[in-house]
């Protein structure tokens, strides 16, 4: 079945259709929310909520965008909605100062392919670390529109459909993160 | 165009989000500042940097997450006899049909299965008919597996039509079909589940020589782990051993080379000279600080020294 033919057969009622869907897009939606929420937790709340949404109203998808725009549309506004309530909770970083160094709580649990890649490998610790802390002095949408873009490699079109807004939005937004982090880490660099 | 203007399209240049003009024209001044080009090298070296940064996050999490979101959807649509409700009531071959006759096909279906089961199987096969052997692993797509519970599995497979199989692991075509899936480049999360199940089975040669395979290839470490987990019965067959010493020496994940070497030196005894070498050589490349410990102290208990001579 394709995609039309799946989201058909979910809105009939077909749960094993709905399943094949959600495995469509499943792993995208848990890297976008672990990339923006940074905990494995709150990536898999995200997750649960988002998909729940979607199977709980799929009747009222009318095929006016694509599937993936409005998927991503429930989870952007999720993921938003945690990092505007992380904000005014002021969490705890994850990253820690040990007697080592700076260390990244969430280091233990990225997928352990990623050892395998020698950039990552040589990458200095101060640089992630430095790197992580731009990303969380972004503002959610600044955020969102840079790891969809830059992780995801969506389209700033699809980006502004997805949050909502326009293309030229999303444009200003992207400029003004990537404005942010070589600020920032230009040093680095 | 000033460099002012340039600097500023740099990263939309590198996302290829400019429009045709603003790229042509940021193309024409790059030709002519070597200052600016500059500073696209520096804005391409802050993009991989950032590349680097990307949190993935791994199979067994998705895992987790699927599984919750079978469980929990059972709950929101009770109305729906949903496919997993019919997995638990018993049954072990669907086909598709429209919704209302999905009952009376799948009575049908039965029948004939029990009718051609019973006129048909082979001698060679005693006992009960079972539906996956209908299955050609070569033709077919594993969509999703998942243990049951007593020992039995249940396995989604895509053909022109979507069928639903269950049988035990000791079941060939089962196990077969299992095979196939965790060799799916595709999918990982399919490819841990498998070889999760898969681990059950290591007396089998065909499976331990397929969890071999996994170690040795497969791109994903979790499902190297997974693979690891299911050899540790076989730690002491010098095939497998002649395997885990190649892994240990070129695998490119810490927690598999740090597993390999539980593995290795829980049976030591049996080939202490051989394993003295990997570990010297190991000793000799190893940049991971704990890696070189757990060497060393294990060529110390084996009475050898951590350099080669």
């Amino acid at each position: 079945m394709d995609e039309p033919e799946l989201i058909r057969a979910a809105q009939r009622g077909d749960q094993r259709a709905f399943e094949q869907l959600v495995r469509l897009y499943d792993q995208n939606v848990l890297r976008l929310a672990m990339n923006l929420l940074r905990s494995p937790e709150d990536a898999n709340d995200i997750y649960q909520e988002a998909f729940l949404r979607v199977y709980k109203n799929l009747h009222t998808f009318r095929f006016d965008c694509s599937f993936h725009t409005w998927l991503y549309r429930i989870v952007t506004n999720l993921c938003l909605d945690a990092l505007r309530k992380r904000r005014v909770r002021r969490e705890e970083d994850t990253v820690v100062e040990t007697s080592e160094g700076f260390l990244d709580r969430m280091d233990t649990v990225e997928e352990s392919r990623a050892h395998g890649d020698p950039q990552r490998q040589l990458m200095s610790g101060q640089l992630r670390v430095r790197i992580r802390q731009v990303l969380d002095g972004l503002t959610p949408r600044e955020r969102a529109v840079f790891e969809m873009r830059h992780y995801q490699g969506l389209r700033l079109r699809a980006i502004g459909d997805m949050l909502g807004t326009s293309e030229e939005a999303a444009k200003n937004c992207l400029f003004r993160a990537t404005q942010k982090m070589r600020a920032a880490l230009g040093d680095f660099v | 165009m000033k460099c002012e203007d340039s600097r500023k399209l740099l990263p939309l240049f590198l996302y290829s989000e400019l429009s045709f003009e603003e790229e042509d024209r940021l193309e024409a001044h790059l030709d002519e500042c070597d200052a600016c080009r500059a500073a696209l090298a520096r804005e391409r070296a802050l993009f991989k940097s950032l590349d680097a940064a990307e949190m993935l996050p791994s199979v067994e999490l998705l895992a987790d997450c699927r599984a919750q979101l079978r469980a929990r959807l059972s709950g929101v649509a009770p109305e729906h006899a949903g496919f997993w409700d019919k997995i638990r009531a018993g049954f072990t071959i669907n086909f598709h049909f429209a919704p209302g006759l999905t009952q009376i096909a799948g009575a049908l279906a039965m029948l004939a299965l029990g009718f051609f089961g019973a006129h048909m199987t082979p001698a060679s096969f005693p006992g009960s008919f079972h539906p996956a052997a209908l299955v050609d692993p070569g033709s077919s797509r594993v969509r999703y597996v998942e243990p049951m519970g007593s020992g039995r599995v249940q396995i989604v497979v895509d053909e022109t039509t979507q069928r639903t199989l269950s049988g035990t692991l000791e079941d060939q075509s089962i196990q077969r079909l299992l095979l196939t899936a965790a060799k799916d480049p595709s999918d990982a999360g399919l490819r841990v589940e498998s070889v999760n199940l898969l681990k059950n089975q290591p007396q089998s040669a065909e499976v331990r020589s397929a969890l071999l395979d996994v170690v040795q290839h497969d791109p994903n470490a979790g499902v190297r782990l997974k693979a690891l987990d299911g050899l540790k019965d076989f730690a002491n067959d010098p095939e497998t051993r002649k395997t885990l010493a190649k892994v240990l020496l070129k695998d490119e994940c810490p927690g598999v080379r740090t597993q390999v070497i539980d593995l290795l030196i829980q049976h030591h005894a049996d080939s202490a000279d051989s394993m003295v070498g990997v570990l010297q050589e190991v000793m000799g490349k190893e940049q991971n600080g704990y890696i070189r410990m757990r060497c060393q102290r294990a060529l110390h208990d084996m009475n050898a020294s951590a350099e080669t001579y």
